[in-house]
């Protein structure tokens, strides 16, 4: 049986290895033009090419974004630009401009199209008349749910890709310029400001906002593998390397188990509640089961949270001392209850003792972000493990 | 370069000056304030025979949707309509499937950008493009100019900003315990600029309280043989839209040179809308 996709965003070199480790069977990145986060770090050339090496070692893949919409000026060398990332190894391209979809078509038959949500492709007809265009995969519309995916799925026998994890629009994708009248920043080029965010005035007593809640299916992973869909996708190029880690390394757990019957109520709770820790709005399954409503937005001006349970990145191992070395990334002192995780998926409980300088120096505590520090651990760990508090559900 | 308006069509000021219509086909259509049943379209199209009539289809559809969309393609079809606004695909593919005539006018909002992607849709029976109006007026002339496709530009209305599914303001006045009201003014408090949110059983839209004031484009339109303009009349006060449309239709047919027109419309305010502004995408540190 092939195993549901899952699809993790990278917005640098680091977070595609990272999120590959942690689990991710392919990743989506976007380049230094032409993507819709012109303002996340993005990949250059070397950096594509570095990226699908690594990517195709451990047999998993990379794709491109390049779901702007394009302008007279931006198809001047956008061809040239398409190949270039062809012979850098890209195994597919998320397009939403059909010329640029025939474009690849045409030319790089081995390299697959899949249809970028932006498109918000929301029937089987418009399935089909992009199956006919040759396109290999649709991103559906964050407006779809249960049935229409399903029906979708049954009648076109197209490879469908659904969005699982992280921030939605207020509007349909590519239907909202809302970022380009408030501040002139071009939603549909790279540049949304996020107003949908924002709160307005009204005559009312109350601000006017709009801003939805955050999307989380963990709880349905099961119905979408069962009805077919081919990619679960999480959303967030711009997202921490701990959020990338957590949300892809217990998304991977969710999906093997199920695959594997071990994916009991008790083992779910505590996975939903991973997850929880590094949500930083509430969440909702939004048009899943039932059309958007009032549960499944905000009504006031912050939404966002914020926690500080992820405290460091573990980037080496002193043999010497026998010591796990770190680069901080919250607060901790000694006593704090931890946990220390792998990208292979190993959990070491862990009670901070002493704590250590790069120069093996004692410390009262760790208030330093980006401090290197060094921690007594029995063993060597692999690269990208990282620690975090262990704060326990009410 | 002709006119066509999407407006009341019951106003006969309205039909006496314009070369055509974009009528808003009921429950298919968003981001149109004015919509029409298909037996009303039935009978606009039989009272109007010297206007060119193009029915607006431009809603994202849902499986359940298709089997009446279909039916409803067929029924627009025996009209001879100049052409169908589309913006899903959907459209596109059932035309082919039922082999329709009618000409389609490739309608999706905010991406009708470019040249060559107005050239794709040409190359796959796409008559029209209605060109966004959310781009520089050189980038318009730009795609006039160079592309195959008819196209169709929007100049005189408050521009439609965004759609949404979501019931927006019911959900605002629910929290507010409130009975809902189906339109309402925002304030965007950086900048003071009221937005228009109307919402109706297909989603909620979002409009900026501004007219675009379109006098200093529509010589430079006509410049370049843009073959449709058009004028739409929600939010803008009924007299002084058929004063706007008369006064266009005048212009046009004068060649564009009659300076009093720009020069009377100055009085409608600066917004210009994106005719010459760019937008920007690669954001500097303290933007």
């Amino acid at each position: 049986m092939t195993k549901v996709e899952l699809l993790s965003p990278a917005g640098d070199l680091e977070r595609l290895k990272i999120t590959l480790l942690y689990g991710a069977d392919a990743v989506y990145i976007g380049g230094q033009s032409y993507s819709l986060r012109a303002n996340a770090t993005n990949f250059s050339l070397e950096e594509i090419k570095e990226g699908c090496t690594f990517a195709h070692n451990l047999n998993k893949k990379v794709y491109l974004t390049l779901n702007i919409v394009f302008h007279n000026e931006d198809m001047q060398d956008v061809e040239s630009y398409i190949d270039k990332v062809v012979a850098c190894g890209i195994d597919a391209f998320i397009v939403s401009d059909p010329f640029i979809i025939s474009y690849i078509k045409n030319k790089h038959k081995n390299v697959e199209v899949h249809l970028s949500t932006q498109n918000s492709t929301s029937n089987y007809k418009a399935v089909e008349y992009f199956k006919n265009e040759g396109v290999d995969r649709v991103v559906l519309a964050r407006e779809v749910g249960k049935t229409g995916m399903q029906e979708i799925i049954e009648k076109t026998g197209m490879d469908i890709e659904v969005f699982i994890h992280g921030a939605m629009c207020t509007c349909y994708s590519g239907r909202c310029a809302l970022s380009n009248y408030v501040t002139n920043r071009d939603a549909n080029r790279g540049g949304c400001a996020q107003v949908c965010r924002f709160a307005f005035k009204t005559t009312e007593e109350k601000d006017f906002t709009m801003a939805t809640k955050d999307l989380n299916m963990a709880e349905y992973i099961k119905d979408l593998i069962e009805i077919g869909v081919k990619s679960l996708k999480v959303e967030g190029r711009m997202r921490s390397l701990y959020y990338l880690a957590t949300v892809i390394g217990t998304y991977r757990e969710i999906i093997d188990r199920y695959y594997t019957n071990t994916l009991t109520e008790d083992i779910m709770q505590k996975l939903e509640y991973r997850l929880s820790r590094v949500a930083n709005r509430e969440v909702s399954t939004q048009f899943f089961l039932k059309e958007a409503d009032y549960t499944d937005q905000y009504y006031s001006g912050r939404q966002e949270l914020s926690n500080q349970d992820y405290l460091g990145l573990i980037t080496g191992y002193d043999e010497e001392n026998n010591c796990i070395i770190l680069v901080e990334r919250n607060y901790f002192k000694p006593g704090d209850k931890t946990e220390i995780f792998t990208p292979s998926g190993e959990v070491y409980d862990y009670v901070i003792d002493k704590i250590y300088d790069e120069n093996m120096q004692e410390l009262e505590l760790a208030r330093h972000p980006e401090q290197v520090l060094k921690l007594k651990f029995p063993h060597k760990l692999e690269k990208y493990s990282m620690i975090r508090l262990i704060v326990k559900e009410n | 370069m002709k006119i066509l308006v999407e407006g009341n069509a019951q106003n006969k000021k309205l039909l006496s000056a314009t070369d055509g219509l974009i009528l808003s086909l009921q429950d298919y259509s968003v981001q149109s304030s004015k919509t029409y049943t298909l037996s009303e379209i039935k009978e606009i199209v039989k009272n109007n025979p010297s206007l060119e009539i193009f029915v607006n289809l431009n809603k994202n559809f849902f499986n359940p949707e298709i089997e009446n969309l279909k039916e409803t393609l067929l029924e627009l079809e025996k009209l001879n309509l100049k052409g169908i606004f589309f913006y899903d695909l959907a459209v596109l593919e059932l035309k082919k499937e039922l082999n329709l005539k009618t000409d389609l006018v490739w309608n999706q909002t905010y991406m009708v950008n470019n040249y060559k992607t107005c050239d794709y849709y040409y190359g796959k029976g796409v008559k029209y493009a209605a060109i966004s109006k959310e781009i520089t007026l050189e980038e318009i002339k730009e795609i006039i100019t160079k592309s195959k496709i008819t196209s169709i530009v929007e100049t005189f209305s408050i521009p439609s900003v965004a759609f949404s599914k979501r019931s927006l303001l019911t959900n605002y006045y629910k929290d507010l315990n409130k009975e809902p009201e189906k339109e309402l003014i925002i304030t965007e408090k950086a900048t003071s600029t009221d937005y228009l949110v109307e919402e109706d059983d297909l989603g909620t839209n979002f409009y900026l309280n501004s007219i675009t004031n379109a006098s200093t484009i529509i010589k430079e339109l006509y410049k370049v043989n843009c073959p449709y303009i058009v004028l739409r009349e929600y939010g803008i006060a009924e007299e002084l839209f058929i004063d706007i449309l008369s006064d266009t239709k005048k212009y046009i047919e004068g060649n564009c040179q009659d300076e009093k027109y720009t020069e009377k419309y100055k009085s409608l305010g600066e917004f210009t809308n994106f005719f010459f502004k760019k937008t920007i995408y690669k954001v500097k540190k303290n933007d």
